[in-house]
């Protein structure tokens, strides 16, 4: 397409130039005017069909919403005005110009002044041609009067005094009689047309102005010379004369002026016509040329900008895969080239936020797994302190009073403003020791709190265990070792001192020996009690048919004072337990619960209407059995609760408070657990829970 | 657009008809044998249209133009040329004689009146149009002739008005019509 409009373009030119000399003075192209301008309408035909096309192209465009086609075409139409508004200022001002120049060329002055030029000249002429046809007169005179030989002979003499060029005697037929001229080189004179001398005898005279082309001009006269005498042919005397050449240059000069000038004159329409023609050729050959520039020009620019504008779509859609061609090396390429290099900046950019995010995410998806799998509880509150996250170990620990808990530790962080702390409390259904540590999460993370809680019951427990295992052995070692020397030495005592002291002294001796001795074995018992709490044996665990082993126990209390009811579940599964020590746990729950019974019978008033009774009781509890041994004594008093398994701890007036300590620990061993509590009628109900053996 | 394109074709024939009747009617035409060749007499009857009279009035020369063709029809091949001839006439005014010219070649012939110019010209006599009578093969030739006013001879300005306007176009269609070359009248002297 601009290879075309350069093509066009060029013979534009060249065919206006040659239109524009044609109508200029050159005769050679003035011949091919018409060629030339049949040429020109053609071309501009050919231009407008082009542009036409190229614009209902544009158009087309246009209203498909091509995009970049609205800039193409505000740049097209600046362009386009760019080159038309001057160009038809330019065209207007010379058709002005031109209509005004040839007006001016006709004056009524020259007009005047050549006319009268003209005028002049006829007037002269015909002044020489009356001057000559006057002195024709006065010769046709004379020679009327002489005959014909004298006539010939006075002819040369009157030319030569009427100052003629020729004088010629011809008969009415036109023959030459006599001839007279000044050019003597010419031997052949110019004769008398026949029409001429028809005229000259019907008007007694004939005069005429010979302008034949090419040569000078020159007047004829023709006039009838009268016949001499009677009978005489009639004559006609012709002089011819040259007008002088001054005045005769001077006249043709005049006369080729007021030809050129009417000439002029006459086609100023045409003229004008030609001139406005020729112009309006260029205006709409450079108007033809301008569109179409501008339209290529415009797509020059625009394309490289619409591709700019899709690729720029592209990105906004995502795609960060179109690159813009860079087609040029000015500012729009460098424009081109910078968002080539952006767009790949920001895909590298998207490329390492994706890269980030996954590994936020997964970061993010490790961390709930921790915790998730964290036994321990954590609870994350926002800065507005509201429960933003909880595990699964809060919810196992706190249990149905997780919102309570969280309430309390609230009210530790608003005690501790904001700092970090850590206590230990415990929870108030389940009585589970939990010892919880709060910090404040710093505010770059958006602030808020985080607490971590752990049961520690079991811990406290077992700590708690093991100083009374140590205390248990140390005793058992310190206290026991000193008891034998004691004993014995008492008993030498009362051997070496009975029989040399007096009756009395040595009934006193012997009491108090035997006191010593007795004590002695009390403590001794004692100890043994210790030593075997310290040092109980790991229990060798196997099946056990608890109901059998609490069948055999009972066995031993059948003759007690309070009666044992049995409550025993035959379809009990076997327990996964050591029999020795199962037996010793059944044992101390059995005396424990006499134990219980006898405080109430040595109080002052027995409860009325209730006899002292116990019960045993084997159930299965889910995957656990369970051991159950109730009374209806005076139960626990609530402020030992908490601290019933520890050693040392009773209710009894006798009783070293080691029985339940013994209970715990044996159940400790055995994965189980102890529960007590009192009943709701009377008396108290202690519950073991024993794993069951393992389906083999 | 159709019925628009029906309009201007009409249009055009009409001034086509018009045209051709406002222009030159050739009438009489005699080929006779004159020495060796061949002349031509014709009449042709036409009237200056007045804007050529003001033209030829303001001494602006004007050209006319007669042209005869004569050809020998082949039936197995292109006419065969036999003879062409051009002639050219010249009429203008001489302003200061007050004097039409008439000229043909170096013949020049002045006339006080535009009207005894015209009829010269009207009348075409002795043209000789062909050299030699003889080299014409004895067989029936076609002759054309007519006249026309040479516009592309006008001033330049008026060229263009030629192109547009009627006012400046004076032209006869072809005459034609059969000869045998060796049975024309020889003339005697």
């Amino acid at each position: 397409m601009k290879v075309l409009v350069l093509i066009a373009g060029v013979v534009a030119a060249v065919v206006l130039f040659l239109l524009a000399t044609a109508s200029g003075e050159t005769t050679l192209l003035a011949q091919h005017y018409p060629l030339l301008l049949g040429l020109n309408a053609t071309l501009a035909l050919l231009f407008a069909v082009l542009v036409s096309y190229q614009l209902a192209v544009m158009v087309r465009r246009y209203r498909a919403r091509v995009f970049g086609t609205r800039l193409m075409l505000r740049l097209l139409t600046r362009f386009a005005a760019l080159a038309v508004l001057p160009g038809i200022i330019v065209y207007a001002v010379s058709v002005q110009f031109i209509t005004r120049s040839i007006e001016s060329w006709f004056d009524v002055k020259v007009d005047a002044a050549l006319e009268g030029g003209i005028s002049l000249g006829q007037q002269v002429i015909d002044q020489m041609t009356v001057d000559l046809q006057s002195k024709a007169r006065a010769m046709a005179q004379e020679l009327a009067d002489r005959s014909q030989p004298q006539a010939v002979a006075q002819l040369e003499r009157l030319r030569a005094q009427a100052g003629v060029q020729e004088a010629v005697l011809v008969t009415a037929s036109g023959r030459p009689l006599a001839t007279a001229s000044e050019d003597t080189s010419t031997l052949v004179p110019d004769l008398p047309a026949p029409q001429a001398l028809r005229q000259a005898r019907a008007n007694r005279g004939f005069a005429v102005v010979d302008s034949t082309a090419g040569r000078p001009l020159s007047l004829r006269v023709i006039v009838p010379v009268a016949a001499s005498g009677f009978g005489g042919e009639e004559r006609f005397l012709q002089l011819r004369s040259s007008v002088p050449p001054n005045f005769a240059g001077s006249a043709e000069a005049v006369e080729a002026a007021y030809r050129d000038y009417r000439e002029l004159s006459l086609a100023r329409e045409e003229l004008r016509s030609i001139y406005i023609v020729t112009l309006s050729f260029a205006l709409l050959l450079a108007l033809f040329v301008a569109v179409a520039v501008a339209v290529t020009q415009s797509r020059l620019l625009a394309d490289p900008i619409a591709t700019l504008a899709q690729a720029m779509q592209a990105v906004t859609r995502g795609d960060f895969s179109r690159q813009a061609e860079v087609t040029s090396r000015d500012e729009l390429g460098v424009l081109t080239e910078s968002f080539n290099s952006m767009t790949r900046q920001l895909e590298e950019a998207r490329r390492v936020v994706e890269t980030n995010r996954a590994a936020l995410e997964g970061a993010n998806a490790r961390l709930e797994n921790i915790l998730a799998h964290l036994s321990a509880g954590v609870l994350v509150f926002d800065h507005d302190r509201r429960l933003a996250i909880t595990n699964h170990g809060a919810s196992a620990i706190a249990g149905e009073e997780l919102e309570d808990f969280a309430q309390r530790m609230r009210e530790q962080f608003e005690q501790h403003g904001g700092k970090a702390w850590q206590t230990e409390l415990q929870l108030r259904t389940t009585g589970k020791t939990v010892h919880a540590r709060g910090a404040p999460l710093p505010h770059a993370t958006g602030g808020g709190y985080v607490v971590a809680f752990d049961d520690v019951t079991q811990l406290i427990q077992a700590q708690r265990a093991t100083a009374w295992a140590e205390v248990a052995r140390r005793m058992a070692h310190e206290i026991r070792n000193p008891l034998t020397p004691i004993q014995l030495s008492a008993e030498r005592l009362e051997m070496k001192l009975a029989e040399h002291l007096s009756r009395e002294d040595a009934e006193t001796l012997h009491r108090s020996t035997a006191t010593i001795v007795n004590q002695v074995a009390a403590l001794k018992a004692m100890v043994d009690d210790f030593a075997n709490y310290a040092r109980l044996p790991r229990p060798e665990l196997m099946q056990l048919d608890l109901n059998a082993l609490v069948d055999d126990v009972l066995e031993l209390y059948q003759h007690s004072r309070v009666p044992i009811a049995k409550r025993l579940d035959a379809a009990l599964p076997p327990v996964w337990a050591d029999g020795a020590q199962i037996r010793q746990v059944i044992h101390n729950l059995v005396q424990n619960a006499q134990d219980s019974l006898d405080n109430v019978a040595a109080e002052p008033r027995p409860a009325a209407g209730a006899a002292p009774s116990i019960e045993v009781r084997t159930e299965l509890v889910g995957d656990r059995a369970r051991l159950a041994v109730s009374d209806n004594g005076g139960g626990f008093p609530e402020e030992l609760m908490a601290r019933i398994f520890e050693p040392y701890v009773t209710t009894k007036p006798r009783g070293t408070g080691l029985g339940l300590a013994m209970v715990k620990k044996i159940v400790d061993e055995h994965q189980g657990s102890v529960a007590i509590e009192n009943r709701p009628s009377r008396g108290a109900s202690v519950s073991v829970l024993l794993p069951l053996a393992k389906a083999a | 657009m159709r019925r628009l394109a029906v309009l201007t074709g009409l249009l055009i024939l009409f001034s086509v008809c018009a045209a051709r009747a406002d222009g030159i009617e050739v009438g009489e035409v005699r080929l006779r044998g004159a020495d060796d060749g061949l002349v031509l007499d014709a009449d042709f009857a036409f009237e200056l249209t007045p804007r050529l009279a003001d033209v030829v009035a303001n001494g602006v020369p004007i050209y006319f133009r007669v042209e005869f063709e004569m050809t020998r029809p082949r039936w197995y091949w292109f006419d065969e040329k036999a003879a062409s001839k051009r002639l050219q006439l010249r009429l203008s005014y001489h302003a200061l004689s007050r004097q039409y010219r008439l000229s043909s070649g170096l013949l020049q012939q002045t006339f006080a009146t535009l009207e005894e110019a015209l009829n010269v010209l009207r009348r075409l006599r002795s043209w000789p149009v062909v050299e030699r009578a003889a080299a014409l093969s004895d067989a029936d030739h076609k002759v054309a002739l007519r006249m026309r006013l040479d516009t592309a001879l006008l001033p330049r300005p008026f060229q263009l008005s030629a192109l547009t306007s009627r006012e400046l176009h004076l032209e006869s269609e072809w005459k034609r019509f059969n000869v045998r070359p060796k049975a024309l009248p020889v003339a005697e002297r």
